[in-house]
């Protein structure tokens, strides 16, 4: 009845190469969990978000948690239908084509890369705050040295096949979750239960404002979507596993908000440096600082690992694509991972960090500067995920009701936040970096359009159907 | 999350289970391609409803969706849901086998292997096989399942319960993976008391020459001491008509 519908199908799938449908829903899911960092943020994100948000910043964590997993609902749109390997920028190619789809894919590069920078260093100044916790004296070299390690460690990572990789994440996530949990049990346990709200609150606008840091802790929490080619049932997985890391990263992060919360009552959370640490100090258990600095370190080091498999696997959706030098889609017989795309990454994303804490700047405010950086480029790639959605249910004739209200309800959140977030770092180098990042897109783009114009207008790679996969499909046995 | 919860079907669970197998079989009706909207049209089921049923669908792949995104197909996995049929094989090769009944003395099978588990398509009717029902699902045991196993990317997908049925049956997957090994480098597998403790097996695969792949498997059956010993002629023996039922099989 319906000749040559069949016809289109190939024989192998565009992503070939990668080890097809292998990960376990446990795998999957610690990708999306590290790559969030949940245990880092929850030490960290409260203290910054009760800078405006005061006794307010529980709303802001509630807000924030329900814009993610809306921006997650709007991901699983697509990835119920497709499975890609180039995260949210193939997703994006089936909704608004090859420019927006392009913008994603810089923005992605900008988040996944700079986020793996970021994760580097703050893994590194959290080994050196637990040396120097043990007695070793603190020194620049520490640091370095801490980086270096840390950045060889992941190299290793990435390089093992995917299924290994994914297990060491999951190994070290758990455990850092694990040590956060505990630190804050006893924390909320041995603190003088004294009501919150004494401090005072600074109303719905520091409320809102309090969003930019609770959402910047989710940023990550989309990067199962990557191993879309790689889940065992992709269609069912990656779309649940999103949403539950939203979940629970959202958990987290308001149990942590509530400990440091009723832990400085009196004297306004925000009012203190190193909110965490000082609550165990002032407590009397210095150990709690010590699990509190393995937690981070461990959980920045998972972040570092889960990010850069996401971000390898953009660059070879990418090659694939044919707007990034093809040698950079070819992935290893035996490993099955695109192990061209990891050598030109990994010593971009390795040297970078190492350089900038070898120069001697100060952690805090290159891991500030960033984390600040690769929120933007993420907050670009989900405002451009969300504007899609409706547009590519409509192109496959799916449309109901509720999607498009989701994306009118989240894409001028997504902008607002956006543009406050740039505001809120003006005056620093973010604004100069993400200027010379526009133009270098600018030109990427200016030349695809002269010399790949049909690469470009094709952009969207992912594993599609192939004769395999249909029943009747394949001419000849069916086995 | 890979398991199904045990929940009581309640509320209006039973409609939905019978709209999706509604779904189902409007895809088998309409034939591949057919969109979403043309399903919730044929079945009179509200869009989202449908929408949700066929991504569900999708998820446990029993439905495809073709490239363009639109279109339906079923999926492999849809196969299941049909009782597997093997073609009798043809007289040609029903006439190898006899030759070979023929020449020895023991019990001589021909498995097919064409549904993913042992299928014995003309056992010897003088030397009643084990029960098919045995070898196609305990493979780990017998001679016949030992070659589909180890044509396996990971035959653990295939052989989850590594039960005994006799003592001799090898249930340490370790020790399993190092036999399937030598039944790959030596093209034939062997088992002793495995499935009956006083009997034992000797199988060869037949391969399809243009794709690899595995399709069959020639099996002599007798009893378990002798089985164990050499046998380098009968092995020799087995491969020659193996050989001759390639084109006749594949």
């Amino acid at each position: 009845m319906r000749h040559g519908a069949l016809s289109g199908l190939r024989h192998r799938s565009p992503v070939h190469g990668l080890d097809r449908r292998h990960l376990g829903p446990p795998e999957v899911l610690a990708q999306s969990v590290s790559s969030a960092a949940p245990a880092a943020a929850m030490a960290a994100a409260p203290a910054i978000a009760a800078t405006t948000a005061g006794s307010g910043t529980i709303w802001s964590f509630v807000i924030a948690t329900v814009v993610s997993l809306l921006i997650g609902s709007c991901i699983g749109r697509f990835t119920r239908r497709m499975a890609v390997a180039g995260s949210l920028y193939s997703l994006t190619a089936k909704g608004l084509g090859p420019a927006a789809a392009f913008t994603s894919g810089m923005a992605l590069l900008v988040g996944y890369g700079v986020l793996v920078m970021g994760a580097l260093v703050g893994s590194a100044t959290y080994v050196d705050a637990l040396l120097g916790r043990l007695g070793v004296e603190a020194s620049g070299t520490v640091l370095v040295a801490a980086a270096i390690v840390l950045g060889a460690l992941v190299t290793g990572g990435v390089l093992a096949r995917v299924r290994l990789s994914a297990r060491v994440v999951l190994a070290a996530e758990a455990v850092s979750i694990m040590l956060m949990i505990v630190v804050f049990v006893v924390l909320l346990g041995v603190t003088p239960q004294v009501p919150a709200a004494v401090t005072g609150g600074s109303g719905v606008g520091g409320i809102a404002a309090g969003v930019l840091p609770a959402l910047s802790a989710f940023i990550g929490f989309e990067a199962a979507t990557a191993l879309g080619v790689e889940a065992r049932r992709p269609f069912r997985t990656i779309p649940r596993v999103v949403q539950w890391t939203a979940g629970v990263a959202g958990v987290l992060y308001l149990f942590a908000t509530f400990t440091q919360m009723t832990g400085f009552a009196r004297t306004g959370l925000a009012t203190v440096d190193e909110p965490v640490p000082a609550l165990a100090l002032a407590l009397g258990q210095p150990w709690l600082a010590l699990l509190l600095d393995l937690g981070i370190a461990l959980s920045f080091a998972a972040c570092a690992l889960a990010t850069l498999n996401a971000l390898v696997r953009v660059v070879f959706s990418m090659a694939r694509d044919g707007i990034a030098p093809a040698a950079l889609g070819a992935t290893h017989p035996r490993r099955q991972i695109p192990h061209v795309a990891i050598a030109v990454v990994v010593p971009v994303v390795v040297v970078v960090p190492v350089a900038l804490l070898a120069s001697g700047l100060p952690a805090a405010q290159v891991l500030a500067d960033l984390l600040t950086l690769a929120t933007v480029g993420y907050l670009v790639a989900y405002l451009l995920v969300c504007l899609a959605a409706p547009f590519f249910l409509r192109r496959i004739g799916e449309l109901t009701p509720v999607p498009v209200v989701v994306t009118a309800v989240l894409v001028p959140v997504l902008l607002v936040v956006l543009v406050a977030f740039v505001v809120s770092a003006w005056g620093g180098v973010v604004p100069l970096a993400i200027g010379a990042l526009i133009v270098v897109g600018l030109a990427w783009l200016l030349w695809l359009r002269r010399r790949r114009s049909a690469q470009l207008a094709a952009i969207g790679v992912y594993d599609e159907t192939v004769t395999a996969d249909v029943l009747g499909g394949h001419e000849g046995s069916p086995l | 999350m890979s398991s199904l919860e045990p929940l009581p079907i309640s509320g209006r669970q039973p409609r939905a289970v019978r709209s999706a197998l509604a779904v189902l079989e409007e895809v088998v009706a309409a034939g591949p391609g057919v969109t979403a909207k043309e399903i919730s049209a044929a079945l009179k089921l509200p869009q989202a409803t449908t929408y949700r049923l066929l991504n569900l669908l999708v998820g446990e792949e029993y439905l495809v969706r073709l490239p363009d995104l639109r279109g339906f197909a079923l999926g492999r996995r849809a196969a299941r849901l049909a009782l597997p049929v093997v073609p009798t094989p043809p007289a040609a090769a029903r006439a190898v086998v006899e030759h070979l009944r023929g020449q020895v003395r023991w019990g001589v099978h021909l498995a097919s292997f064409r549904t993913g588990q042992v299928t014995l398509v003309d056992p010897d009717p003088d030397h009643p096989p084990s029960d098919d029902v045995v070898l196609a699902r305990h493979p780990h045991a017998s001679a016949l399942g030992m070659l589909l196993l180890a044509d396996q990317p990971d035959w653990r997908a295939l052989a989850r319960d590594l039960r005994p049925l006799t003592e001799h049956t090898v249930t340490d997957p370790g020790e399993l993976d190092a036999r399937l090994e030598v039944v790959s480098a030596q093209r034939v597998a062997r088992q002793c008391g495995q499935v009956r403790a006083d009997r034992g097996c000797i199988a060869v695969p037949v391969h399809d020459p243009a794709t690899g792949a595995l399709v069959a498997g020639l099996a002599l059956c007798g009893p378990a001491a002798r089985v164990a010993e050499p046998n380098t002629e009968l092995v020799a023996l087995l491969h020659e008509h193996a050989d001759r039922l390639v084109p006749l099989l594949a």
